[in-house]
């Protein structure tokens, strides 16, 4: 073989080795999901099940209320997307094509959100909530989420690169500036929509922090919240519950696994231009 | 001038009604950044000047005595440094592995761009899920790891039981989720160097590693930057694989900020000592992002 033949096979051969080991514990996770209580237990792993126990699931479905999680989990994901999706159409709209006093001084405001974390916001949040009777419902898992700076951002950088001509002239046909993000921005920006679209999704189905501190009964809790609290009552490591513990974590990875491989490019294409320069 | 028929004060009259229409799409965005981010900002630190327990509606007025409380607490300290120590880990394992994997898998072939996906999948799953995977790859007993080690003739390592281990576990959960948008992020620095300077400098007799050394890392500073500066922000921020791992255990040696924060407000309900530490924390981060900065303005290369 030439060096530069033997330099590829090393290269292949060091790059699938590298993705075997980083892919293991999401096929660990898989495998286990599949294994009866006893093959845990076994002296020497299997790799592949001896037998396949699908009846992990639902027995899992038994342990905890996944149904009720997943269905929690959905309403608060969707209800965020749409809220921010909409509040940051208008405003990245106003900043990038609009006309108004300090516009970019209120940018710069909205920019500046960026650095202030949730942890430092949710004590005041927490009480505001409670005074509106907000706790342990929908409206306090979805309204302090309601706006997104960084969706804003992306938009407004995507709006800006856009042309004038073709909203000049929507504006002397008399279209009004619904019109004119909904049906012409919109469609123009596409990508951008998408990816804002898919990263705000997967986003919130994995929040954890904030669900956990606005709810406090079983049939209000999220899936990761349920899944952590399942994991703290039944001891995972002592009482080798992690057949289920396994079974419940593919329920909630599933749906995130599925939209990155169906939407990888868009987020892809998103995380390469997310650097500034 | 077509419009000079118009009167100049109904022109006006339009162009500022056009203002206020353009300033109302920006009004949502602006009036919910005002009610759940600046405001709990402003609040947070009023909170913190009292002794409010988070449930009676009575507080006393103590004015910095939360902040000097917990200056003088050796915990404080304690926990500032875990959590340096986190941070640091993570974001240099991160950013060193995945510069390698980004060297390694910037390859123009379906393969490669299969097993660049494989690698990035696992930014955006769950840290619930993936800390719970890893606590059962630990596991001492059944854990598959332990079980390999013993092939070797190690004996079983309690990773989370562990003082001397635990905050290692915990980093090595968040590098797995992270060193591939390390990499995706490293390759699309790498294909924006322009491809003259490396011909150019094999010309001139350069080897591999001086081509690294002199054009691809200097090069990359922009990308190392913007890496460095949003890992080391959320970094410092970690709980998600605390709270499902170690709990802060054993020993308080993975007691990383948030941790303390969420126990001091919602375990023990001293809602003022912990909006002080939320404010001292928040100061902290923009502190050191703000350092961050201001050190590359001189060290990084922009190109052009």
């Amino acid at each position: 073989m030439s060096s530069k033949g033997l330099l590829i096979t090393t290269r292949y051969t060091v790059a699938i080795l590298i993705t075997l080991l980083m892919f293991f514990p999401l096929y660990w996770l898989l495998i286990t999901s599949l294994k009866s209580p006893d093959e845990l237990k076994a002296a020497i792993p299997t790799f592949w099940p001896e037998r396949i126990a699908w009846e992990n699931y639902s027995d899992a479905f038994h342990a905890a209320p996944f149904g009720r999680y997943a269905l929690n989990t959905l309403i608060q994901t969707v209800g965020i997307v749409v809220l921010q999706l909409n509040i940051s159409l208008l405003a990245a709209y106003a900043f990038a094509k609009g006309n108004f006093w300090g516009r970019d001084k209120w940018f710069f405001l909205v920019i500046a959100a960026l650095i202030v974390p949730d942890q430092v916001t949710f004590v005041p949040v927490y009480v505001m909530m409670a005074k509106l009777g907000w706790l342990n419902t929908f409206l306090a898992l979805i309204i302090p989420n309601g706006v997104s700076a960084y969706s804003i951002f992306l938009l407004r950088q995507t709006f800006k690169s856009l042309n004038n001509d073709v909203l000049e002239a929507a504006k002397v046909d008399g279209s009004n500036r619904f019109h004119i993000i909904y049906r012409i921005l919109v469609p123009m920006a596409f990508p951008t929509v998408v990816t804002v679209i898919i990263l705000k999704f997967i986003g919130s189905w994995n929040s954890y922090f904030w669900p956990l501190i606005m709810t406090n009964t079983n049939d209000m809790r999220v899936l990761t919240v349920g899944i952590a609290m399942l994991k703290n009552s039944v001891g995972g490591s002592e009482m080798l519950n992690w057949h289920l513990l396994m079974a419940g974590s593919v329920i909630v990875i599933a749906p995130i696994v599925i939209l990155f491989v169906f939407a990888q490019k868009y987020i892809v294409a998103a995380m390469s231009h997310s650097t500034f320069k | 001038m077509s419009d000079q028929s118009i009167p100049r004060k109904r022109r006006l009259g339009f162009r500022t009604l056009e203002k206020w229409k353009d300033f109302s799409l920006a009004l949502p965005a602006l009036l919910f950044l005002a009610i759940f981010t600046y405001f709990p900002l402003v609040s947070s630190f009023y909170i913190s000047m009292t002794n409010w327990d988070l449930i009676k509606p009575i507080k006393k007025y103590l004015g910095f005595k939360n902040y000097e409380r917990l200056l003088g607490d050796e915990q404080f300290y304690h926990v500032l440094k875990v959590t340096f120590t986190y941070t640091i880990l993570d974001v240099v394992l991160s950013l060193l592995i995945g510069l390698g994997l980004a060297l390694l898998f910037n390859h123009r072939s379906r393969a490669f761009g299969v097993m660049r996906l494989l690698i990035f999948m696992p930014y955006y799953i769950s840290m619930v899920i993936a800390s719970m995977v890893f606590v059962w790859i630990l596991n001492p007993e059944y854990g598959v790891l332990n079980k390999a080690l013993h092939v070797f003739g190690i004996e079983p390592v309690y990773w989370l039981n562990d003082p001397s281990t635990a905050l290692w576990s915990v980093v090595s959960v968040s590098v797995w989720k992270g060193v591939g948008f390390a990499m995706i992020i490293f390759i699309a620095g790498l294909r924006s160097i322009p491809t003259e300077y490396y011909e150019a400098s094999s010309i001139d007799g350069a080897d591999k590693w001086r081509q690294l050394l002199h054009i691809t890392i200097p090069l990359l500073s922009p990308t190392t930057l913007f890496l460095v500066i949003t890992s080391f922000i959320s970094s410092m921020q970690v709980f998600q694989s605390v709270s499902v791992m170690t709990g802060g255990g054993p020993l308080g040696t993975t007691k990383v900020m948030v941790m303390w924060i969420y126990e001091m407000a919602f375990v023990q309900f001293k809602a003022g000592k912990a909006s002080a530490l939320v404010i001292i924390f928040f100061f902290i981060i923009i502190f050191f992002t703000f350092i961050q900065f201001s050190l590359s303005k001189r060290k990084v290369h922009y190109e052009g």
